[in-house]
């Protein structure tokens, strides 16, 4: 999977999966809610009962106050009455936190009833009538929505992956165009390019004059980007899931025959080389080095301005490249890495290079650092653990 | 012996004070109830069934003294055959807060139920 898919699978997943839990948490309160009002509906015509018994005893005694002075008590429940202004008259309650506007509500273990007198008996217009919350349904209703949470979660992580694979099949259908193109195209390459290099490299320079030979080289340097671009395009389409053949490598020769082979490039381009070559040996399979090689001399060549230079430096565990040329803007440092990914278009390519480089550095566990200053050029530097240091 | 003299002073002015709050009370309701024969815990139980809280059965009791009518008396229909519609009160507005506060703690319910 390219790492633009994933990173696209990666948001979609994350919205889902936030939208997911903010529906099933919505739904759980929801349901949480009904439950507790039918739970409160079943116990309001019970404790109504007990409202109507306490409205006789307050009546009784009302009528015998003072002589009777004793608030009327029921093993079944407590009680408390408020006046008008919600001025507490006598409570028997447990919990006196109170609330007038709603008829029936569980607060701190206990069930508030509140009923409204017609008649203000000792002036008492609001009755509480409390009774324990014994949360038995509570438990009940826990588990319930757990259960109906975890089975919403599921079918809805089901239809996520569905819509995962629905979401993300135009572009996967784009890429697997793409890169049969490419892998037929490739194909077609071979046979005519490896002709023109080998009558090329055949003809006898020597014998023609300035302008022919000018025009000789420039052959010799298109054949070569087409050949460089071909060797790519072989890697992602054919070769990179071939087994590699490791082995230890003279990166010095290794280097030394790549930079021959851009010579003409950078003498085109009239870039000015400097090497500091220092003996080191890498265990991996050449082609592969190879390839990485080519595309960051590749690139150092082409994104350089004309007269500008191209520093080599290779030292046991460390391969720098470093170009004079526009450098890279800050906010595409991040996908340069990616397939497909260019940031500047005044180029020919596809953008497979530092695709092909970063797969190839994962592949050695190679570590690659890009320091680009635009205006000012690229350093790239490939780092390993070098097995001497 | 001055400091003596000077807090007898206070405590004598504030018993009259407080024996004159009291005794509008007294002077004007409970002196005219009781020719009436007509028990003030019986109207403060009736005022309290109608008005519930202690600033509303004020402002209802007030009205009433203010402006006596059978429609806002707290007493029923039955009463007014046997009795007569009191008059305006004469008191002025802090007599009549006064002698409605002494009226409600009199009688009031709340703190005296066990």
């Amino acid at each position: 999977m390219l790492r633009s898919e994933r990173s696209t699978l990666r948001r979609f997943l994350a919205l889902y999966a936030f939208l997911t839990l903010a529906l099933v948490l919505v739904a759980s309160v929801l349901y949480y809610r009904s439950e507790e009002r039918i739970m409160l509906l079943r116990r309001k015509a019970q404790v109504a009962d007990y409202a109507a018994d306490q409205i006789k005893r307050l009546r009784r005694l009302h009528e015998h106050f003072p002589r009777e002075r004793t608030y009327p008590r029921d093993p079944r429940f407590r009680s408390a009455i408020y006046d008008l202004e919600h001025v507490q008259i006598f409570s028997t309650m447990r919990n006196n936190v109170v609330d007038f506007r709603r008829d029936i509500y569980r607060h701190d273990g206990v069930i508030h009833f509140v009923k409204l007198l017609d008649s203000y008996y000792l002036g008492a217009k609001y009755l509480f009538i409390e009774i324990p919350d014994d949360r038995a349904w509570f438990w009940t209703t826990l588990g319930k929505t757990a259960l109906g949470a975890g089975v919403a979660l599921f079918l809805l992580a089901l239809a996520g992956l569905y819509l995962a694979r629905l979401f993300l099949s135009p572009m996967r259908r784009s890429i697997e165009l793409l890169d049969r193109f490419i892998k037929d195209t490739t194909h077609e390459l071979n046979t005519p390019l490896t002709t023109i290099l080998a009558n090329v490299e055949g003809l006898d320079s020597a014998g023609l004059d300035a302008r022919q030979r000018k025009k000789l080289e420039r052959i010799d340097l298109a054949a070569r980007t087409v050949s460089t671009l071909y060797d790519d395009l072989k890697y992602v389409t054919l070769e990179s899931e071939r087994p590699a053949r490791d082995s230890d490598i003279d990166l010095t020769e290794l280097l030394k025959e790549r930079l021959l082979f851009f010579e003409t490039m950078f003498r085109a381009r009239n870039l000015e080389l400097h090497t500091n070559l220092h003996p080191t040996v890498m265990h991996a399979d050449r082609r592969l080095i190879a390839r990485l090689v080519d595309n960051l001399l590749s690139n150092a060549a082409k994104y350089n301005r004309r007269g500008g230079s191209i520093e080599v430096t290779l030292r046991p565990g460390e391969l720098s490249i470093r170009d004079s040329g526009r450098g890279i803007p800050p906010e595409v440092l991040r996908e340069i890495f990616d397939r497909y990914a260019r940031f500047d278009e005044s180029e020919g390519g596809f953008g497979l290079g530092l695709d092909i480089v970063r797969r190839i550095a994962e592949r050695y566990g190679l570590e690659i650092s890009l320091d680009s200053e635009p205006g000012k050029g690229t350093e790239v530097k490939v780092l390993w653990k070098d097995a001497e240091s | 012996m001055k400091r003596v003299v000077f807090s007898l002073l206070i405590l004598i002015g504030l018993g009259m004070a407080l024996s004159a709050q009291t005794s509008i009370f007294d002077r004007n309701c409970v002196s005219c109830h009781r020719r009436e024969g007509v028990s003030l815990r019986r109207t403060f139980m009736n005022a309290l069934l109608i008005y519930s809280g202690e600033q509303n059965m004020k402002a209802g009791l007030k009205y009433f003294l203010r402006h006596p009518s059978k429609e806002t008396s707290v007493m029923g229909e039955e009463y007014f055959r046997t009795h007569r519609l009191k008059a305006p009160t004469t008191l002025t507005d802090s007599e009549l807060d006064a002698a409605l506060d002494t009226y409600w703690q009199r009688y009031k319910v709340i703190g005296n139920l066990r």
